[in-house]
């Protein structure tokens, strides 16, 4: 049974392995999917949200911005045309130019520069210049009123045309051996008296500072222009490489405004720049802030790890239910496997057994039928041999006695050796039936003649009620035998005086005889075994008989379709009833 | 002051001349004025216009006078011209090299009248109509000086300096009348505008009415 059910079993835990393995790739591709969807969508949330404050940071300070821009241009607007400096320019008095400015930016050029909290309100220009009109800066008298510039500063503040509309831009220059960033806005000067561009208006102011007011979220601001970048809170080396970075950027692509990550020192930031100066005439300038992506990073990674740790204690727990789910899924088939192996074992060796017991019978009738042949011819050479003596008539009278004492002898065996083969026949499956009609009213007529005709025949009284010709299917032959067996075990086993009753009737499927006798009975212990092969119900061996007869009568009445059975045996009295199939109507009548 | 008589008229002003020049030549005539692009101005107030690039009366006046070399007064006249309702009045007043110009305020508020013109850079400074004396200049070389305010940039005056004391003012058709020449060889002059003045040699004579006409 084990050799037989392990590969069984091996395939049980393949089929259990494979379903599991599949739940899990099911389970493993479904959480994956939901681990990169859920990352994905931290990821661009988190995005979005920087970048919506970053947006929303920025946008504020342009409105800080543009309010002091707007303020700052009014303001020029306002100083370009104030009646002294027209005058100085239409009324050929260039000399009084820089004086009568001098006057009117007093209020912006003197004093220290404001903190840069008060930037945006408190307008502070740290020079100025007047372009002639042709584009040229007009030499101030005095350096220290208009504020310092060195010449190559100045050359920077020309135009070759002049600007008939405001503009702003942004210089770049060293003051006291650091890199500062002014504001420039060049208000256009028209003549009053022609309407023409006489001359223009340079102020430089100092740019609003967005360091005070984004220090909380680490976001720094600088200014580029002209390939070089005003990033005050950046060290040299890494301002350069954004600069540079920037310069590439804002060349190749004309987008106004823009982002893109950069790493400034090793470490990420968010990069976003601006045109300070659209539409300008003067040299574009970006305002450029850069934002540490690190925290921003880092908060990223850890919600990633806690998706990620989720996501695994999710997976394992699929994992579990999907072994548990399998091995429950598994168990019918297992059990299926297990009884389609029980069943086969059990057919298995069932066949086996037939096969040997067919192999026994066969075995066992061929020896029989062998056996009854080779008794038969010495049996008859000695019956022959005795019935010769017996011819003979010079013996003793005592001789002849035991001579036919031993003649019945060889009679009886021989009826026993036929008994035998005939049996072996029926055990060998070669008894083959000819079914006819057989009348057997006429049979029992018949036999009961004989039987009282026997000499040895005790006194019996006989009753028959037999309806005439009742027709029985079988063999004629046959069914002569099993009816001479039970009537002669009717008379064997009576008492003197005792009575035989037989009688007969037919119903749908059968006709039915019933043959009862006087005498004792068989003991209820031996009845079961009355049919058995050498049987002899337990009586007494002086009684002739060989322990066959009702054996072979049964199984020739089973062999014909029929069967004989006890009815009763008790209270002197014994009776078989035999069941006999109904003979075919086409049969009747011929016999 | 009694030798010496001044004839004003409105807004034509005749220099004193002696006595005895009374009799002298006369030159009368029309200039011909560019035509005023506004509407007919009833209350014929003039002002300083600049357009395109000449500054002028509006609407257009002209001063004609006899361009040569005579001797400065020697006590110079003095004249006026007001701030009234934030304009110069007279906007244009032709006087003789060496005149004073007083500035009275008639407004309610600081004007603070300047000039950075070539031919007279001043600047009075900011002051209230009760200012006395009243502020004002001498004007000593000939050309044109610009008036400017500078609280009221728009306020625009003009003050012709010439070296001569026969200069007249055209009326609005452009007509003038020159009285009490001397006789001789000059060049009459028409100031039209800051950049048009136009001139015709004249020959007087004692007695005589000669008529030009500008062109």
């Amino acid at each position: 049974m084990s050799a037989v059910a392990e590969p069984n079993e091996r395939a049980v835990s393949r089929f259990r392995t494979r379903l599991s393995a599949a739940m899990m790739l099911v389970v493993s591709i479904m959480t994956a999917l939901g681990l990169y969807l859920a990352q994905r969508n931290i990821t661009t949330n988190a995005e979005r949200d920087l970048q919506q404050n970053f947006q929303a940071e920025l946008s504020s300070l342009h409105k800080l911005q543009e309010l002091r821009h707007a303020a700052l241009a009014e303001r020029c607007r306002v100083l370009a045309s104030k009646p002294r400096i027209h005058a100085a320019l239409e009324d050929n008095a260039l000399d009084l130019l820089y004086p009568s400015a001098k006057d009117e930016l007093r209020d912006l050029m003197e004093g220290e520069e404001p903190p840069s909290e008060q930037a945006a309100s408190n307008l502070h220009a740290r020079f100025y210049r007047f372009l002639d009109n042709t584009g040229t800066v007009l030499p101030p008298p005095n350096l220290k009123d208009v504020g310092i510039l060195s010449t190559a500063e100045e050359v920077q503040l020309a135009f070759k045309k002049l600007p008939d509309t405001q503009q702003t831009g942004y210089l770049l220059r060293a003051e006291l051996g650091e890199d500062v960033v002014d504001e420039i806005t060049v208000v256009p000067i028209f003549s009053t008296e022609t309407g023409d561009l006489i001359s223009a208006l340079v102020v430089g102011f100092k740019p609003f500072e967005f360091a005070a007011k984004s220090a909380s979220t680490g976001m720094k601001s600088g200014i580029w222009v002209n390939g070089r970048l005003n990033l005050p809170s950046l060290a040299k080396p890494a301002q350069d490489a954004l600069a540079g970075e920037i310069t590439s950027v804002v060349t190749k692509g004309d987008r106004a405004q823009s982002n893109f990550t950069v790493q400034v020192s090793g470490a990420p930031h968010l990069m976003f720049y601006k045109r300070l100066n659209p539409n300008s005439l003067l040299p574009p300038a970006y305002e450029v802030c850069v934002y540490p992506l690190a925290g921003w990073i880092a908060q990223l990674h850890r919600a990633r790890w806690q998706i990620g740790g989720a996501g695994a204690l999710l997976l394992l727990g699929g994992f579990v239910a999907s072994h548990f789910v399998a091995v429950r899924f598994s168990k019918p088939v297992e059990q299926l496997a297990a009884d389609s192996e029980q069943n086969r074992a059990q057919r298995k060796r069932a066949e086996a057994a037939l096969a040997s017991a067919a192999e026994e019978l066969q075995r066992s009738t061929r020896y029989s039928a062998d056996a009854s042949h080779q008794l038969k011819s010495p049996v008859t050479v000695l019956r022959t041999g005795l019935e010769t003596l017996l011819a003979h008539d010079d013996f003793e009278p005592e001789v002849y006695e035991e001579l036919s004492a031993l003649l019945h002898q060889t009679h009886r065996l021989t009826g026993v050796i036929d008994d035998l083969l005939l049996l072996s026949r029926m055990d060998a499956g070669h008894l083959e039936i000819k079914p006819e009609a057989v009348n057997l009213s006429q049979l029992v007529e018949e036999w009961l003649d004989d039987l009282s005709a026997l000499p040895d025949s005790p006194q019996v009284k006989i009753e028959k009620q037999i309806p005439a010709k009742l027709y029985v299917a079988g063999e004629k032959q046959y069914t002569s035998l099993i009816v001479q067996n039970l009537l002669e075990n009717a008379r064997k086993y009576n008492r003197p005086s005792g009575r035989i009753r037989v009688n007969a009737q037919q119903n749908a499927k059968h006709v039915v005889l019933n043959i009862g006798n006087t005498g004792r009975p068989v003991p209820r212990d031996a009845q079961p075994h009355i049919f058995d092969r050498f049987h002899r119900g337990g009586t007494a061996s002086a009684i002739s008989g060989h322990g066959l007869g009702l054996n072979l009568a049964r199984e020739l009445a089973r062999l014909h379709g029929g069967d004989i059975r006890l009815v009763c045996s008790e209270n002197d009295w014994t009776e078989f009833k035999v069941y006999f199939p109904v003979a075919q109507p086409a049969t009747d009548r011929t016999s | 002051m009694g030798l010496r008589g001044f004839v004003c008229f409105n807004n034509a002003v005749f220099a004193l001349l002696p006595i005895s020049a009374l009799a002298d030549a006369v030159v009368e005539g029309r200039v011909q004025l560019p035509k005023s692009h506004s509407a007919p101005v009833m209350t014929k107030r003039y002002e300083i216009v600049t357009h395109g690039a000449v500054l002028s009366t509006q609407p257009p006046l002209a001063v004609v006078y006899l361009e040569g070399s005579f001797p400065k007064p020697k006590s110079p006249p003095t004249k006026h011209v007001a701030q009234k309702d934030l304009a110069f009045l007279p906007s244009l007043l032709p006087v003789q090299a060496g005149t004073r110009v007083e500035f009275p305020n008639l407004d309610d508020t600081y004007h603070s009248i300047f000039s950075y013109s070539p031919a007279k850079r001043f600047d009075l400074g900011r002051y209230r109509p009760e200012e006395r004396p009243i502020p004002s200049e001498v004007f000593d070389t000939s050309g044109l000086v610009t008036l400017r305010c500078d609280i009221h940039e728009h306020m625009r005056g003009l003050i012709l300096v010439l070296n001569t004391p026969y200069f007249v003012m055209t009326d609005a058709e452009g007509r003038f009348r020159l009285r009490g020449l001397p006789s001789g060889q000059y060049t009459l002059k028409a100031w039209i505008n800051s950049k048009t003045t136009q001139e015709k040699p004249v020959a007087l004579k004692s007695g005589e009415t000669l008529h030009v006409d500008f062109p």
